[in-house]
């Protein structure tokens, strides 16, 4: 990564009256990356990419492209442009038109504007002979291409993105965010793409930030946020997770709160301590939680009764249901199936590597 | 769906029904305006085409024409600038007192017409000014231009205003933004409202009727002939008024096919 970002975000406010849907954010996005804002619909992210692109003025703070201060430069006058989450691309124009608009306002001459096109219907996967088509002749994956097209036809320094896949069904999402994520290997632009969908953010971005209630949450690469979330909330956003609140004893180990957790050996040896009385909140992935048969062991031990079992395709889920009702939440790959009925006794177990303890929560 | 039998039958029962219904008048005036005797009766005895030679040699009915013509024309030109902008403050932009405007805006089509010819013709007198054929346009476009923005703005509402914001993102200013998004959009209701601007004036009594001072429209002559004094020129120049609306429509709707034809034969040869 280079030295200097190329946005900078400082102490950005933003107010809707009342309301603050932002409070004093900071932010540096590096020269080429691929960063994803996540966070729940109302969290502020969608108030973010406005101010970003120049659609909504901020209240208070600066906004910097590289060296330029651009808070209070009019979208059209910004380096940046948005594939827009309706895509908004122009039903009266041919697809060709729509992937020239951009050069035609910057008033290219029109047999380079239409080389500049078909060499992105190329990059885009999309067949020359798409130039004269309909909008309404494109099917939703091959729409979203031009949009995609459109958009770098503009040349930007950064690419935004406000939930360009969340209309399509889960195939096309899953191949699009593939062709993302190599589209933007191929251009070495800088990408800052906004959505809801952990799964989204975690396959394409380099650094995923994730917001709630106007706030950075956690800004950090996607398994550091996957593994050792900041927070509850991030715990609990970035997918199946189980936690189990604990406290500190006077002799240095941990207690379970509400649940009997089994420790094996010293607490702290494992780097997990807390002091005496103080709480906090153990995390373990449901990947990393094994049943245990009769002679195998692990660092941590849980008992429990199992009750349900969900076939996830390639995975099995499975529901145990500890002391005092905490249900803790396991998946094996299908070929490590567990047999056991529901009703039977189990044993968990799961290891300190496995283990995250988030403080203070 | 696949009607049965019986419903079938029901269906060209009411089809024609309903198309003798509108279209029987019509024609019955059709008939009158190609008899030869000079005042209106049935069954006609001879046919003559006599009184349309009459009505394109006579001065009364070129002015007549013109009159109308100049009124509806002027009145959709209008209509269909202030329909665009009206649709805009209508369905595109939220701001203060929008609720309010839609509501009063819509007011003067439900006035009775004549209710309101007279109360345009006390305003005018009130004020000093002299009913003409332009008063008149201004009673038509009290009427007309909240139809034509009400029309405009159907259009509007299902317009996706993230196409105004990209096309700003991309560099576009207010006024190529207008030029090359919404205008181009909106361009098939503006086109509707125009058409029933022009009919609605074109046609329009109770208001010119109020309004066109010593001048005279079509409509208003159509009827002082009817209700003194008949002419045999008021079926003719009634069937020839129809003819004329209907030549409109298919006008503006070649027009409107042309254009299509030129924009996909530019695409096609690029």
């Amino acid at each position: 990564m280079q030295s200097q970002p190329i946005l900078r975000l400082r102490n950005v406010v933003k107010k809707f009256g009342s309301f603050t849907a932002l409070h004093g954010v900071d932010l540096d996005i590096e020269e080429g990356e691929f960063f994803t804002i996540v966070g729940p619909s109302g969290s502020g992210k969608s108030t973010m990419i406005r101010l970003l692109v120049g659609m909504d003025e901020v209240t208070d703070g600066e906004i910097w492209l590289r060296d330029a201060r651009i808070d209070q430069t009019p979208a059209n006058l910004r380096p940046t442009c948005m594939v827009f989450q309706s895509l908004a691309l122009f039903p009266h124009m041919s697809v060709g038109q729509n992937i020239e608009f951009p050069l035609k306002l910057k008033g290219t001459a029109p047999a380079v504007r239409k080389e500049r096109a078909l060499e992105l219907l190329d990059l885009l996967r999309l067949p020359q002979s798409y130039y004269d088509k309909r909008i309404s002749q494109c099917s939703g994956g091959e729409k979203q291409r031009v949009a995609l097209a459109r958009a770098l036809a503009f040349d930007p320094e950064i690419l935004f993105f406000d939930e360009p896949l969340s209309a399509l069904d889960y195939r096309l999402r899953k191949t699009l965010e593939k062709e993302l994520k190599s589209l933007h290997a191929r251009t070495g632009k800088t990408f800052v793409y906004i959505t809801h969908s952990l799964e989204e953010a975690m396959v394409m971005s380099d650094r995923i930030a994730i917001m709630k209630e106007g706030r950075f949450e956690q800004i950090s690469v996607a398994d550091e946020i996957y593994g050792r979330p900041i927070s509850r909330f991030v715990a609990e956003f970035m997918g199946e997770v189980n936690l189990f609140d604990i406290e500190g004893t006077a002799t240095g180990g941990l207690h379970g709160k509400g649940i009997e957790i089994h420790v094996n050996g010293d607490a702290s040896d494992f780097g997990i301590s807390l002091d005496n009385g103080v709480t906090g909140t153990l995390m373990v992935r449901p990947e990393y939680v094994r049943f245990l048969t009769s002679s195998a062991t692990s660092d941590f031990i849980v008992r429990g009764i199992l009750r349900a079992e969900y076939a996830l395709g390639s995975r099995i889920q499975y529901e145990v249901e500890a002391s005092a009702g905490q249900t803790l939440t396991i998946e094996k790959l299908r070929e490590d199936r567990f047999d056991g009925a529901e009703g039977a006794e189990v044993v968990l177990g799961f290891d300190a590597d496995h283990v995250h303890l988030i403080r203070g929560a | 769906m696949n009607p049965s039998r019986s419903t079938r039958i029901a269906l060209y029962a009411y089809g024609i029904f309903t198309i003798a219904f509108l279209y029987l008048p019509l024609v019955s005036v059709g008939f009158a305006s190609v008899s030869k005797a000079r005042y209106l009766s049935f069954p006609i005895k001879r046919y003559s085409a006599k009184w349309y030679g009459d009505a394109l040699a006579s001065d009364t009915v070129r002015d007549l024409l013109f009159t109308s013509l100049k009124v509806a024309v002027i009145v959709t030109v209008i209509s269909m600038v202030v329909a665009f902008f009206g649709a805009l403050a209508f369905a595109r932009y939220h701001w203060r007192y929008r609720t309010l405007f839609q509501k009063l805006i819509l007011l003067p089509i439900f006035f009775p017409q004549t209710v309101l010819g007279l109360a345009l013709l006390m305003w005018f007198n009130s004020v000093g000014i002299i009913p003409t054929w332009k008063t008149a346009i201004v009673a038509h476009l009290v009427w007309i231009a909240p139809i034509a923005t009400l029309i405009v703005a159907i259009r509007a509402y299902s317009f996706d205003p993230a196409l105004e914001e990209a096309a700003r993102d991309m560099g576009a200013g207010t006024w190529t933004i207008l030029r090359e998004i919404t205008l181009p959009l909106l361009m098939p209701g503006i086109v509707s409202a125009g058409l029933f601007a022009f009919l609605l004036s074109w046609g329009n009594f109770p208001l010119s009727l109020f309004t066109t001072g010593a001048d005279s429209t079509l409509p208003e002559w159509l009827y002082a002939k009817m209700v003194s004094g008949y002419s045999p020129l008021v079926p003719t120049l009634g069937v020839m008024s129809v003819v004329g609306s209907f030549v409109l429509i298919l006008l503006a709707f070649s027009v409107a096919w042309l254009v299509r034809a030129v924009r996909e034969s530019r695409a096609a040869e690029n």
